[in-house]
C-alpha cells in the first residue's frame, strides 16, 4: 500500500501532497497543544512498536499469514490526533530509510494511511463505545480506507488496470481488511488481559445519528472512489467525463495549468516546472498559515530554544 | 541488516556528506520531480540522471553496486504493476514505471546515505517541518532497533518453547504483541523519566548546528539548475 514515487502523475502528487502536508501540521499543532511533553517520547516508542509488531506473523489459515498495519490500535491507544502524527512519522521513516513507499508520494500516503486511516478507524470504535464490534470495525475500515485511495490514486494517475485485476485486489483489500480487524481486536483483548487500561474509553457521543452519517460517509466514499475510478486511461479522460471531480481537479490545478499553458511548446519541461511551482507554492502557503497560526497565538510559542 | 549499513554509510565525511541536509533534500526533490514526469521520448535524460547519481555516490565514496542493489528494494512493487500495465497491453507504461520508481529509489537513498539522520532532521527543521512531528521521528528511530531486537528475542524464545513458529495461534500471536505493547509503553515512560531528570524540556537538543554556508547556496543552485537544464535540453 505505499506507494513509491514515479508511480503518481504529477496532478495527483501535487494535489494530495497539497492536501496531506497543511493537514499534518494542523494536526501536529493541535497534536501540541493538547499533550504536554512527556507524549513524545511515548508517541516515538508506539511508532517503533508498530515497526517491531509487524515481524509477529499471525496464522489466517491455509498456511498463510498476516501482520498488523496498527493505524487503528494506535487510535484506541493514543487518540487520533497522536494516532496519525505517529503513522506520519512511521511512513517518513519508512521512505526515507527503508525504500518504502516514495517522498514525493509521502503526501498520499499520509493521506492514504495517517489520515484517512486513522479517522475510517476511530469513528466506528467512537460510535460503538469502544465495544468489540467497533475494534473490529475500526480496523476493517481502516484498512478498506487506505487500500481503496491507494488504488484510486494509481488509477487515476493512469496506470493501467484490466478490470479482472481490479476485481482481484478489490478481493484481497477484502480479504486484509477482515484480517486487519481480527488481529487488531486480539490484540485488544489480549492488552485488556494482560494489563487493563491503556483503551482510550470514547466519550459519550451526544451527536450519535451525526457520527453514523459521518462513518456511513467514509465507508461509502471508499466503495464510491472505487466505483467512480474504473477509467484507467489517467486523469484527463476522468476530468472530461465526470462532473464533479473535473470541478475539484481543475480547481486545485488551475495555477498548475495555466502555467503549462504558457510553456505549452515544452509539454515535459512545463510538467516538471508545474510539478516544482506546485510544490513551492504549497511550501511557501504551509510558511504563511504557520505565520498566520503563529502570530494570532504567541501564548502558544514556547519552542524557541 | 540493511539500515545499519546506510547508518555507517551516512557517517562519511566526503564533500556531498558535508554539505547541509536541507541543500540536499532540496536537490533530491528537484530531481525527484524531474525523474517523475520523465516519459518514453526522454529516456536518455533518464539515463543521464542515473549517471548523475551514479558520479555522486562515487563522489561520496560509497560502495556504488551496494548502493545500486540497495535502491533495488522498490523493484518488487514496481514490477508488480509493470506486470499489469504489460498485461494490460501497455509495454511502454510498463517500461517507465519500473525506471521511474529505480530511479526516484535510488536518488531517495542516495540522500539518506550522506545524512546521518540527526543532520537530516535538522534539515527539515530548517525548511519549517513541524518540530512536534520530527521530535517523535527522532524517537521512533532510536528505539526502532531496541524494540525490532525485542520482537526478536521474544520470538527465540517462543521458538524454542513452541517448536515452529507456525504453530503459534493467532491467540498466542496476539499475546505476544500484547506483551510487546506493555513493554513498549513502559519503556516509554522510563525513558521520558530518565530524560527529564537529564533535563529534557520537550525537545532534543542538537550536537552540532549546521550552517547554510555559501557553498550548499552553490551547490543547490548547480544542481537545480543541471538536473532541470538536462530535462529541457535533452
Amino acid at each position: 500500500m505505499h506507494i513509491p514515487d514515479g508511480f503518481l502523475s504529477v496532478p495527483v502528487w501535487a494535489t494530495m501532497d497539497a492536501i496531506a502536508l497543511p493537514a499534518i501540521a494542523w494536526i501536529a499543532r493541535r497534536a501540541q497543544r493538547e499533550f504536554d511533553h512527556h507524549r513524545i517520547p511515548l508517541m516515538g516508542v508506539m511508532g517503533a512498536f508498530v515497526f517491531a509488531a509487524q515481524m509477529i506473523n499471525f496464522p489466517v489459515g491455509n498456511g498463510t499469514s498476516g501482520h498488523l498495519v496498527g493505524g487503528a490500535l494506535l487510535s484506541f491507544t493514543l487518540g487520533p490526533a497522536a494516532a496519525s502524527i505517529v503513522m506520519t512519522a512511521i511512513l517518513a521513516t519508512q521512505a526515507l530509510v527503508f525504500q518504502d513507499g516514495g517522498l514525493l508520494a509521502l503526501g498520499a500516503n499520509v493521506f492514504n494511511m495517517a489520515i484517512a486511516g486513522v479517522v475510517a478507524g476511530y469513528l466506528p470504535y467512537a460510535l460503538l463505545r469502544g465495544r468489540k464490534a467497533g475494534v473490529f470495525l475500526g480496523g476493517m475500515f481502516s484498512l478498506v480506507a487506505s487500500a481503496a485511495l491507494a488504488l484510486a490514486e494509481l488509477l487515476w494517475s493512469g496506470v493501467p488496470m484490466p478490470p479482472a485485476i481490479l476485481a482481484v485486489s478489490i478481493g484481497l483489500f477484502v480479504v486484509s481488511a477482515i484480517v486487519e480487524g481480527a488481529i487488531t481486536l486480539a490484540i485488544v483483548r489480549a492488552l485488556e488481559a494482560i494489563q487493563p487500561g491503556f483503551l482510550r474509553r470514547p466519550q459519550a457521543v451526544r451527536g450519535r445519528a451525526t457520527l453514523a452519517l459521518v462513518t456511513a460517509a467514509v465507508a461509502l466514499a471508499g466503495l464510491g472512489v472505487l466505483i467512480a475510478s474504473p477509467r484507467p486511461d489517467g486523469i484527463q479522460k476522468l476530468t472530461r467525463e465526470t462532473g464533479i471531480t473535473s470541478h475539484v481537479v481543475s480547481l486545485l490545478a488551475s495555477p498548475l495549468a495555466d502555467y503549462r499553458l504558457h510553456v505549452s511548446s515544452a509539454p515535459f519541461l512545463a510538467k516538471s516546472l508545474a510539478g516544482l511551482i506546485g510544490l513551492l507554492i504549497v511550501y511557501f502557503v504551509c510558511l504563511g498559515i504557520r505565520r498566520v497560526l503563529t502570530a494570532s497565538r504567541p501564548a502558544m510559542e514556547q519552542e524557541g530554544a | 541488516m540493511r539500515h545499519a549499513r546506510v547508518e555507517r554509510w551516512s557517517r562519511g565525511h566526503s564533500v556531498i556528506h558535508r554539505r547541509h541536509a536541507a541543500a540536499k533534500i532540496l536537490a533530491t526533490v528537484v530531481l525527484l520531480v524531474c525523474i517523475a514526469t520523465l516519459t518514453e521520448h526522454t529516456l536518455p535524460t533518464g539515463a543521464v540522471y542515473l549517471v548523475i547519481l551514479v558520479i555522486s555516490a562515487v563522489a561520496a565514496r560509497l560502495p556504488v553496486l551496494a548502493v545500486l542493489s540497495g535502491a533495488s528494494a522498490v523493484l518488487p512493487f514496481a514490477l508488480c504493476f509493470a506486470l499489469v500495465s504489460l498485461l494490460a497491453g501497455d509495454p511502454m507504461q510498463a517500461t517507465m514505471l519500473v525506471i521511474r520508481g529505480y530511479l526516484s529509489a535510488l536518488a531517495v537513498l542516495l540522500l539518506i546515505s550522506t545524512t546521518a539522520m540527526p543532520d537530516l532532521i535538522a534539515g527539515l527543521e530548517w525548511l519549517r517541518a513541524p518540530a512536534f512531528l520530527l521530535q517523535v521521528m527522532q524517537f521512533l528511530y532510536r528505539y526502532l532497533i531496541v524494540l525490532i531486537g525485542e520482537a526478536d528475542a521474544m520470538r527465540q524464545a517462543s521458538l524454542s518453547r513452541a517448536g515452529s513458529i507456525r504453530t503459534l495461534q493467532c491467540r498466542q500471536a496476539a499475546a505476544a504483541a500484547g506483551v510487546l505493547f506493555v513493554r513498549s509503553w513502559a519503556r516509554a515512560q522510563a525513558i521520558h523519566r530518565a530524560m527529564v531528570s537529564r533535563g529534557f524540556e520537550g525537545r532534543i537538543p542538537a550536537f552540532r548546528r549546521m550552517e547554510f554556508k555559501f557553498a550548499d547556496v552553490v551547490f543547490v543552485s548547480l544542481a537545480t539548475v543541471a538536473i532541470t537544464g538536462l530535462r529541457a535540453a535533452l
